[in-house]
């Protein structure tokens, strides 16, 4: 359950965007633009994060009515071992030193799903953290160290699996379904893609995220659709795409099967008018921008 | 008659209720409350609950009743019922300083040799820790049903009675009262009956639980709840009466209040409590069904829906509205506009200024995109679907107690979502 500290939406007087750079930061840059809301970008090439100095860097960059959104970090494809991790710690205490130092109006901590064990099959807020990995450790600490920071609102978001065409992570779903189709004209898919996920468009997260930032949204809040598909659905849905028969391939089953939904209860109750973008209009709107960037 | 004078201190809904099954049963009674309007009202014949046949029962025996606000008016009574409400705060917790501030004023006031018998809910240990002499000291468990209270007061199953000895003969005017509602007498230690008295709420929630998470499921694969549960309550180990149908999650007050003492009981003595806790997490996420189909058929689909929603109460036959599921869905349609009618609750119990209070059933349908029908009041199923599907603006109709007919609805040209059947829901196994 989120709380909005401001219960009228209000524009934040200028949003600091940490990570700004990746996949989700200019999707909420784009947004903010949308919106006409003062923005501050950084990306790793403006700020290393991880580097002793930007504690004081960021201090001096940020000011106490700012809106701060923390995104950065280094994703599994960049490490999954101990020395990502101590590193993705070191950015998030330098991020927090920052604040505690400046202050801020308002902070969404960007974390991740993995903060939840992988086994659980229905997902909501109340279920307990139970990080299975480091990558999960990882945000499941960084969340406590955002809500340490005394003073500061803080809303932790938890997104569930994103696409959208910049994706540049090429985990198992929509966006690698689409590259694979495209290259080889070919899906393979793990057993016969049971497994059922929930699938979030880039864009509906940076709305939601926008949504969070207008009210100044504390708690911690799920970003999912509510709607779980199979991969083989998910597959089936990027082959349409395609217009000419792309091949979904089967393999032998390595794992058992295990499906994740969404109780979105939450979001619904705190924007009862939000609407998601369903799957098969998602894949397609990725479909006709990769056609139009090419 | 009897000469057994009868006081009750406390004429709330359970007060009232066990004052007129003690009127029905030819005993005179006392009933005490602080709150003078309330014996004002009691006098003029319109008691404070709202209940199917109160007026009736209380103004037939009106002759044998004396409603007072003069708590010295006890201490001619030979047995005194405390039977006070005992508020929870959000999590369901008792708050115990109000019954024990009365029980303290009624001791003043009995008379030499007088019986006091706790009647509320209260948590295993409460009467023994009472400052009153043993042999005159009682806890009954109170089974009242809202709705069917009158119904339940005169006529009980059985009559569990905590007490300092069981094995002691019950006092006279105590034994007399107790004989007249010609039922098994089961006297016990007084936390046994505490106990008691939550182990029967832990079982209608586990039947409810049962009836919610099955239903659920219902939906999504095509089967019907409908069709299941009368199977269910012909297997004699599960029962006629059982708590089988599906709802909004546990509403009321009551259950709640017992499920979070065992929680807190269970934490202070490190005993398990899991499977109450998941009760409580069925509960609320039950509790969102209206609000999630209500989001994705019309809210996350039009600009500005109207949402006329029937009923208000958290069952029928109540003006209760404690933990009502329909408030709960009322207070997440707050950037929309309702039109709403409850027969007994008046609409400005929604602090919702785009709320529209109708005069009927088919004037809160009038131009609405979507009608949820939250409370199975009885008249609500005498509803014409043709004529709401007139009235409607959209065709979205949520009924989860069923109280519509589906089949009508359908071929009314509505959608009709319930509880427990979700035709869309077949799937065949692949």
């Amino acid at each position: 359950m989120i709380i909005h500290q401001s219960p009228a939406a209000q524009k934040p007087e200028r949003v600091v965007l940490l990570g700004a750079r990746g996949f989700i930061g200019a999707a909420i840059r784009k947004e903010l633009d949308a919106q006409r809301i003062p923005r501050l970008a950084l990306s790793s090439a403006d700020l290393n994060l991880a580097e002793a100095a930007a504690a004081d860097e960021l201090a001096a960059a940020l000011r106490a009515t700012d809106a701060v959104v923390m995104l950065a970090a280094l994703t599994p494809d960049k490490g999954r071992d101990i020395p990502t991790l101590m590193k993705n710690l070191a950015m998030m205490q330098n991020t927090c030193t920052a604040i505690a130092k400046t202050g801020c109006a308002h902070m969404v901590y960007f974390s991740s799903d993995a903060v939840y064990d992988g086994a659980v099959s229905r997902v909501s807020e109340d279920t307990p953290t139970s990080p299975q990995d480091l990558y999960g450790a990882m945000h499941h600490t960084r969340e406590i160290m955002a809500r340490s920071l005394a003073g500061v609102p803080v809303l932790v978001l938890r997104p569930t699996l994103i696409y959208g065409l910049d994706d540049t992570h090429n985990s198992y779903g929509p966006n690698r379904f689409r590259r694979a189709a495209q290259k080889g004209g070919k899906i393979t898919l793990f057993g016969g893609g049971e497994e059922t996920r929930d699938h979030i468009h880039v864009d509906d997260v940076a709305a939601l995220t926008l949504r969070c930032l207008l009210h100044r949204s504390t708690g911690t809040l799920n970003a999912a659709t509510g709607t779980s598909h199979s991969f083989h659905e998910v597959a089936e849905a990027v082959s349409k795409q395609f217009g000419k028969t792309v091949e979904i391939v089967k393999t032998p089953r390595a794992n058992p099967i295990t499906h994740r939904h969404y109780d979105v209860a939450n979001t619904i109750k705190a924007f009862p008018d939000i609407r998601f973008i369903p799957l098969e209009d998602g894949v397609a709107r990725v479909h006709r921008e990769m056609l139009e960037k090419s | 008659m009897s000469d057994v004078l009868v006081g009750f201190a406390g004429m709330t809904h359970l007060g009232v209720n066990s004052a007129a099954a003690a009127l029905a049963h030819g005993f005179s009674v006392v009933g005490y409350d602080a709150d003078r309007d309330v014996i004002e009202a009691l006098r003029r014949g319109d008691p404070p609950a709202v209940e199917p046949g109160l007026p009736d029962v209380l103004r037939r025996h009106a002759s044998r009743a004396n409603y007072t606000a003069d708590i010295a008016d006890l201490s001619r009574c030979d047995l005194v019922y405390i039977a006070s409400d005992v508020p929870t705060d959000g999590s369901g917790a008792s708050d115990l300083a109000g019954i024990r501030r009365l029980i303290e004023g009624v001791s003043g006031a009995l008379a030499r040799g007088a019986v006091v018998v706790v009647l509320c809910q209260v948590p295993p240990g409460f009467t023994r820790a009472l400052a009153l002499p043993d042999e005159r000291l009682f806890y009954q468990v109170e089974t009242l049903v809202f709705g069917e209270a009158v119904e339940r007061a005169m006529h009980p199953e059985r009559i569990i009675l905590g007490c300092a000895n069981p094995s002691a003969t019950l006092p006279a005017a105590l034994g007399e009262f107790l004989s007249a509602f010609a039922c098994p007498i089961l006297p016990m230690r007084y936390e046994s009956a505490e106990l008691a008295k939550i182990a029967i709420n832990c079982c209608l929630v586990s039947s409810i639980s049962v009836a919610n998470t099955l239903a659920e499921l219902c939906e999504c694969l095509g089967a019907a709840w409908s069709e299941i549960a009368p199977a269910l309550k012909l297997d004699r180990r599960i029962g006629q009466h059982a708590y089988l149908a599906p709802g909004l999650g546990i509403a009321g007050g009551n259950l709640e209040r017992d499920l979070a003492t065992v929680c807190k009981l269970a934490d202070a003595h490190g005993t398990d409590a899991g499977v109450v806790r998941a009760w409580i997490a069925n509960s609320r996420h039950r509790r969102d069904w209206a609000l999630q189909t209500l989001h994705g058929a019309v809210l996350s689909k039009l600009e500005d829906p109207v949402i006329a929603v029937l009923g208000l109460a958290y069952k029928q036959n109540t003006h209760s509205t404690r933990n009502s599921a329909s408030l709960a869905l009322l207070a997440h349609l707050a950037p929309f506009r309702v039109r709403i009618f409850d027969p007994v609750v008046p609409a400005t119990a929604i602090p919702n200024p785009r709320c529209h209070a109708a005069s009927s059933e088919l004037d809160a349908c009038e131009g609405a995109d979507a009608l949820a029908i939250m409370t199975p009041w009885p008249q609500f199923g005498t509803l014409d679907p043709v004529q709401v599907a007139r009235k409607l603006r959209g065709k979205l109709v949520l009924d989860p107690y069923a109280v519509l007919n589906a089949v009508a609805c359908r071929a009314a040209g509505l959608e009709y979502h319930t509880l427990g059947f979700n035709p869309d829901g077949i799937r065949t196994e692949k």
